[in-house]
């Protein structure tokens, strides 16, 4: 199906009134030694473009919206980080100007997250999920989703990846993605660290507390073999996602009762 | 453990430095269960970890994220800032008298804003940090789950039934309706529960036993105290690198 973006004129989107948006949004932070702290927005990028050209309903794919809530990183060179108010408010005008000319379904594809949670919780820029639902209950005839494609695709990814279980940061994952995608960007000597504390404690205690090496994850077992079957799978995943979730949603069929 | 019961020289005296605060909600738990559901469940578990932590034990917010059960009858919500707001006064009045740890015990599965409130709490407040343990039902180790259903929970199901029938039996209706929903839980973002089950139920009631939520309570509250004395030596210990 179409897909309309940045380049094209307002009288295409008149010729052809896209249904569904797609707003990508990521975070600016430190990536271990190895990798840039423009990851996610580069993984997510390819991701977003890919997901839009398999989309079965034309699509407006926005540009990606490059800063999120990245507070456990706060004050590591490198990190710009929102408050969540902030990003909830962009999330929020964003699909009310869309709405304002008849583009009905929003999708946020909200960060890559992790194959470490399931796509009913998100992996980090956590507010995202309120600000979904409140647009939701909030807007009469409006209807936003969010994913996350490392979420989506998270049966894949615990075939493709040696260390999924111990993913979240500059990892196995997100290093393989990148030599997929940017190996130019990617330094020599991806490090190895898994903190033993649980990921919540990233609420309370800043990253680099919690793991100096700047990495979460085993960076050293990443190939750019892994990313591009990763890749694939998580746009498929995405896609399937979206799709599927619309379809229930028009249809609302999921509910039955047993007396 | 001090409570509401306490005088303030009590709390002078003690100088609690963990204090407990149970967020709890008042919305529709189908044909069988009360409204106040969630508020009982909070009240009841904050109860039981700040006895288990000698914490000060605060009373519990009633109200929280209901929204999500849309125009259903006996709800009633506060927006996400809202709580989120509540939540900061709240830490910043108990910062000011010396507490250095606020536990949240949250028994409404749709307070999605804690997490991004309390992280950024944590950022403004200086010797008070929050947590929010996990919210998950405990299992008992080497033992068989206590619920056959409690993957397919999401509300008033046989969990949340089994732990009203322990605690407060004479609250529970018999006329139990299962709902038997497939969608994912994050459907409700997505849409409201009057429209995913009318019946007001996602989960299985019907499988609920009093026996089972006494088993449950028991392994949350230990796990909870687990999860509270874990987190409060983490904290210390990385305080103390910080200053070092």
């Amino acid at each position: 199906m179409v897909t309309l973006n940045l380049e094209n004129t307002a009288w295409d989107f008149k010729d052809c009134p896209p249904e569904v948006a797609l707003l990508p949004l990521v975070c600016m932070e430190p990536h271990g030694p190895h990798l840039p702290i423009g990851t996610d927005g580069l993984i997510m990028s390819a991701i977003a473009r890919g997901v839009a050209e398999r989309m079965s309903r034309s699509t407006y794919l926005l540009p990606v919206w490059p800063l999120g809530t990245s507070g456990a990183h706060l004050g590591q060179p490198g990190c710009v980080s929102l408050e969540y108010q902030t990003l909830w408010a962009v999330v929020r005008d964003v699909a009310l100007s869309l709405h304002a000319h008849q583009i009905r379904h929003v999708v946020v594809l909200n960060n890559h997250g992790s194959p470490l949670t399931t796509t009913t919780r998100p992996q980090g820029n956590a507010v995202v999920k309120t600000a979904v639902r409140q647009l939701n209950y909030e807007t009469q005839g409006l209807s936003a989703i969010w994913v996350q494609p490392f979420a989506a695709a998270r049966a894949a990814f615990f075939e493709i990846f040696a260390a999924a279980e111990s993913d979240l940061h500059a990892g196995e994952i997100e290093t393989s993605l990148m030599l997929h995608l940017a190996p130019d960007l990617v330094r020599a000597g991806a490090p190895d660290s898994v903190p033993a504390s649980p990921p919540g404690y990233l609420d309370a205690i800043p990253f680099q507390r919690l793991s100096p090496a700047g990495v979460w994850g085993r960076a050293s077992l990443a190939s750019a073999k892994k990313g591009g079957v990763a890749f694939a799978a998580a746009v498929g995943a995405t896609v399937d996602y979206i799709e599927q979730t619309f379809a229930a949603l028009h249809g609302e069929t999921q509910t039955r009762s047993v007396g | 453990m001090l409570d509401a019961a306490a005088t303030g020289g009590d709390i002078a005296a003690a100088r609690p430095q963990i204090a407990v605060l149970g967020i709890g909600a008042v919305e529709q738990h189908g044909r069988h269960l009360p409204v106040g559901t969630d508020f009982l469940i909070t009240r009841e578990l904050s109860q039981s970890v700040a006895a288990e932590l000698d914490a000060w034990l605060l009373p519990p917010i009633p109200f929280s994220l209901s929204e999500c059960h849309g125009p259903m009858e006996g709800t009633v919500w506060l927006k996400p800032i809202t709580l989120a707001a509540v939540l900061r006064d709240v830490a910043r009045s108990l910062e000011a008298q010396g507490v250095r740890l606020l536990v949240i015990l949250n028994s409404h599965g749709g307070n999605f804003i804690l997490e991004p409130a309390i992280e950024q709490l944590n950022r403004e407040l200086t010797s008070l940090r929050v947590v929010l343990p996990p919210e998950v039902w405990a299992e008992v180790p080497g033992e068989p789950p206590i619920f056959e259903t409690g993957k397919q929970e999401v509300h008033a199901g046989e969990a949340e039934t089994s732990t009203i029938l322990y605690y407060a039996p004479q609250l529970v209706r018999d006329d139990r309706r299962d709902g038997p929903v497939t969608a994912g839980r994050e459907f409700l973002d997505y849409t409201t529960m009057d429209r995913i089950n009318p019946e007001g139920t996602w989960g299985y009631p019907t499988r609920a036993n009093a026996a089972k939520g006494e088993r449950a309570v028991r392994a949350r509250v230990r796990a909870l105290a687990a999860f509270i004395r874990q987190a409060w030596a983490t904290l210390v210990a990385v305080q103390s690198q910080a200053t070092t």
